[in-house]
């Protein structure tokens, strides 16, 4: 810890070209809502076990709490607050008409897990669901999540 | 500060900011201007066309319902503005709603909590808080027909009102409410305008809105307790002393100082609480529970820095005798013993068990752990402390606990005090006692003029529960040689803790089986076994555990009598009211009961009510059948739940839905996976890696949730607690009936459920 730097890095994040100072160890959740102000991630473990941080990474979705500051250098970043321009609106839509969420929290993680699950498998089974979303929700809205999943994807619930 | 010899100002590093130097006076508007709209707490004053302080038409026509009782997922507020949209007459889409300011409610005579709740909790929404806020809407709705009437010089009589337009169809004349909001506002009614009735009701009872919160939620912008950004804001991070009831011994705060944005190392001490000017209006006291522990935390500019810095922070800790617990076999061997001392209160008493005789006696004991809430969002809270004010941004579900633990803490007048409630990441009952609240405005009072934000960590979350109450219950039945029913049900149980309001009996002496007569003797004892580990509300206080042990003891019952436990149960609610009856048979029949299943698969049933199963047509009755399929070496996959329930009437039907899907989902995860455990006198499980949690791979049932038993009595009782009692029990019964194991404890996952 005594040892870990200061780093200066640059990438975009919803398109806006970001640079950042902090430590290097300084998660990707931390710098999107302490440094950058976009509170819509989540901090939930921080230790990639629940999801609710879960944002895409030069077209990946991946758990920010685990990719540090000093491995975005030049990174392509889509957070909650990007994702209707990013192709998630159908499923922002249908959280909304399906009354998806209880409290929410665990939700931004949710879409933006089920928003790159639609664009590597638009037409999911049950089994792609399974594999693609591991977040945790406390409330219990699994049914609902998964539902909404398929009708944004057009399938049979 | 007694463990501490030091003035612990003496560890405050003043980087940049001078420590209460910094008069940052902080209006709620200015605030409001900082974080992204829409702001999910109402404002401090008056404003706009206010025609009570519950409800705020804007010139567009946008109406603000005000709620005291916050959302928390289950769509409470939502609900309590289809209340008002019902009688007011307004468009749906011309609503949105605000969480009420506490600090108006104790300026303006209890204005909010008058007719309604400062919390969310059971009841919140139920029949009485419906009409209150039902006669707020038609009031408001008169006022603007007579303002309308003012303007058109026609009898209000002659007004409609409807999807915000008010018309005199004579004239043909119409105008949208928002443009005769100044003048309604203004106006006063002669008398309170009857509620229409039900029968006319366009809303209630018919529509199932989505939840008002969700959009915000979709796109990244509502507003949780986490997310609130203050200018100047500065962050702690926290630890709390391992074993509860402990004490800080030292720390050294030189050997982090230097460390990038760090601020300040401090102490907090429960002692320091200053104490509430006058007597408190909380929920539940200001001692105990709502207290806050022991701990240390670092202050910088950003929470990874503190958070760092935190753990380089060399600390010493005087654990306490807390510690005596080895592990947590230690307290249930002490709750056993306990219990069986016959010094127990009794709780219920009919007849004379001792007279009771039979060839067939049923006896055994259950057990229920310590669980966590485990909540998504961490607890905590933004504070900003001045030399006469304390200002707080918060999730809480209890405003008014959050109010008067901050008055409490700071010692300031109340007036003086302000909370702002924000969006909330769950709370199960865990955002009840407001010690989070507590602490962050512990934290703040040590560094002045600056907001402060501090964020528990998920260790600290899980590692500084108020837990589950762990139960141990004793169970005996002498079965009656002609009917196989019980002629008489001795019971003694034992909590862990010492704090009654954590210590509730609802699914254990209140089961219409123990008080309709149907079981002529009955003998039931409570005692209680004091442990260091504070509990609080875990979803269903007490009853997530007395459920499952009262609904398998009859199920124990049944298969010694030879008789099938829906009929037995059936037998055993013959003296009660019909609804119980029409729910079970429901369930069962809608799930198959009584077909013949591959060996390995089982079917299992309970019923239940929260929160008093003793009133008649009160609160809500559920039955659960569950259908499992047990692999030989052991594993279980819940298959099927089927579901029937009454609540009387139901007044959003997918808001009822919701919550019988998440928390049917929340009692399997109970029952099958959770446990805190004890090392030490400390909770060993610190994340959700050594806390197992349902997720969407792990084969969770089909729910199937059937409306057709509800009675129709006119109540619209409350279903956030409910799910959780029958389900655990359910698939408990059912785990017996595909393998002859008999479950009698909880979590499932550590138990040998392997057959041949």
């Amino acid at each position: 810890m005594e040892e870990d730097t200061v780093d200066t890095v640059s990438f975009t994040v919803n398109g806006q070209p970001q640079r950042v100072e902090a430590y290097s160890s300084t998660p990707l959740l931390w710098v999107l809502r302490d440094h950058l102000g976009m509170t819509g991630t989540k901090y939930g473990c921080g230790i990639a076990q629940c999801g609710a941080c879960t944002v895409h990474v030069n077209g990946e979705a991946v758990r920010s709490c685990q990719l540090p500051l000093s491995g975005l250098a030049g990174a392509d970043v889509t957070t909650i607050e990007g994702l209707a321009a990013h192709g998630g609106e159908t499923l922002q839509r249908l959280w909304a008409e399906m009354n998806v969420p209880q409290c929410g929290y665990c939700q931004a993680g949710m879409l933006m897990a089920a928003a790159d699950l639609l664009k590597n498998k638009p037409k999911p089974s049950d089994a792609d669901i399974d594999t693609a979303i591991t977040n945790i929700c406390r409330c219990g809205t699994y049914p609902r999540i998964r539902a909404a999943i398929k009708r944004a994807a057009g399938v049979a619930a | 500060m007694t463990a501490i010899a030091v003035d612990r100002r003496q560890f405050l590093i003043t980087t940049g900011v001078v420590a209460g130097g910094m008069a940052l006076a902080l209006s709620p508007a200015e605030a409001a201007t900082t974080a992204a709209p829409p702001l999910p707490w109402a404002p401090d004053a008056a404003q706009g066309y206010e025609f009570t302080p519950w409800i705020e038409i804007a010139p567009d026509s946008t109406v603000t319902v005000r709620v005291p009782n916050p959302e928390s997922g289950n769509g409470t507020m939502t609900q309590m503005a289809m209340n008002v949209a019902e009688e007011l007459g307004c468009s749906w889409k011309d609503i949105r709603v605000e969480i009420a300011s506490i600090n108006r409610n104790y300026a303006e005579n209890h204005v909010y909590t008058k007719g309604s709740l400062p919390f969310f909790g059971g009841h919140g929404t139920d029949k009485v808080r419906m009409a209150h806020t039902m006669r707020l809407g038609a009031a408001a709705r008169e006022r603007l027909k007579a303002a309308a009437a003012a303007r058109w010089s026609v009898p209000a009589s002659e007004i409609t009102a409807a999807e915000s337009m008010l018309t005199h169809a004579a004239s043909k004349r119409s105008l949208r409410y928002g443009e005769v909001a100044a003048e309604a506002a203004k106006t006063s009614l002669l008398a309170e305008p009857e509620l229409k009735p039900q029968a006319e009701w366009t809303l209630l009872g018919k529509a199932s809105p989505a939840k008002l919160s969700i959009p915000a939620i979709a796109n990244g912008t509502a507003v949780y307790g986490i997310d609130v950004k203050l200018p100047g804001m500065v962050h702690a991070a926290l630890k709390q002393v391992p074993v509860m009831g402990g004490r800080l011994k030292s720390f050294k705060a030189d050997a982090v100082k230097h460390m990038p944005g760090v601020r300040a190392v401090i102490a907090i001490d429960p002692a320091n609480s200053r104490k509430s000017p006058i007597k408190d209006e909380t929920s539940f006291g200001l001692k105990g529970t709502t207290e806050v522990q022991h701990a240390v935390a670092v202050i910088a500019d950003h929470f990874w820095q503190a958070k760092m810095a935190l753990e380089a922070l060399p600390v010493e800790w005087d654990l306490g005798s807390g510690t005596h617990y080895r592990d947590q076999t230690d307290i249930y061997q002490g709750m056993r013993s306990i219990r069986d001392t016959g010094e127990g209160k009794v709780v219920l008493k009919k007849g004379d068990v001792a007279a009771a005789s039979g060839k067939r006696v049923v006896e055994a004991e259950y057990l229920s752990p310590y669980g966590e809430n485990a909540v998504m969002e961490p607890l905590g809270g933004t504070v900003l402390v001045t030399a006469d004010t304390c200002e707080v941004w918060c999730a809480t579900q209890d405003t008014m606990q959050a109010f008067w633990v901050s008055v409490d803490e700071t010692g300031l007048a109340p007036a003086q005090v302000k909370i702002h409630g924000t969006a909330m990441g769950g709370n199960f009952g865990r955002r009840t006692q407001a010690e989070d609240i507590r602490m962050a405005v512990a934290v703040a009072r040590q560094y002045p003029g600056v907001p402060v934000k501090t964020i528990w960590t998920r260790e600290e979350m899980f590692r500084q529960g108020r837990y589950r109450t762990p139960i141990s219950t004793r169970f005996r039945a002498v079965l009656d040689d002609a009917t196989g029913l019980p002629q008489a049900v001795s019971g003694d149980l034992c909590f862990a803790g010492d704090r009654p309001l954590f210590q509730l009996t609802q699914g254990y002496a209140d089961p219409p089986y123990f008080n309709s007569g149907a079981i002529p003797n009955v003998n039931l004892t409570t005692i209680n076994f004091p442990v260091h580990i504070l509990n609080g509300a875990y979803r269903g206080p007490c009853f997530n555990s007395n459920a499952f042990i009262t609904e398998t003891f009859i199920d124990e019952c049944a298969y010694a009598a030879g008789i099938d436990p829906v009929q037995y149960r059936l037998s055993l609610l013959a003296k009660w009211e019909k609804p119980w009856s029409d729910v079970l048979k429901l369930a069962a029949e809608k799930a198959g009961w009584g077909q013949k299943l591959p060996r390995g698969e089982g079917l299992g049933i309970a019923i239940t009510n929260w929160p008093m199963a003793t009133i008649p047509h009160f609160g809500s009755t559920m039955a659960t059948v569950a259908r499992v399929a047990v692999s030989k070496d052991g594993t279980v996959a819940v298959k099927r739940i089927d579901i029937a329930f009454d609540c009387g009437k139901v007044a959003n039907a997918d808001a009822v839905r919701a919550q019988i899907e998440g928390g049917t989902l929340f009692g399997l995860n109970m029952t099958l996976n959770e446990e805190v455990t004890i090392k030490n006198g400390a909770i060993v499980e610190g994340n959700y890696d050594e806390y197992p949690m349902l997720r969407m791979g792990d084969s969770l049932p089909e729910i199937h949730i059937h409306f057709e038993a509800l009675s129709g009595h006119d109540r619209f009782d409350l279903m956030g607690e409910l799910p959780v009692g029958p389900i655990g029990p359910a698939v408990g019964n059912a785990i017996y009936s595909a393998t002859g194991k008999r479950l009698r404890a909880t979590p499932f996952r550590k138990q040998d459920l392997s057959w041949t």
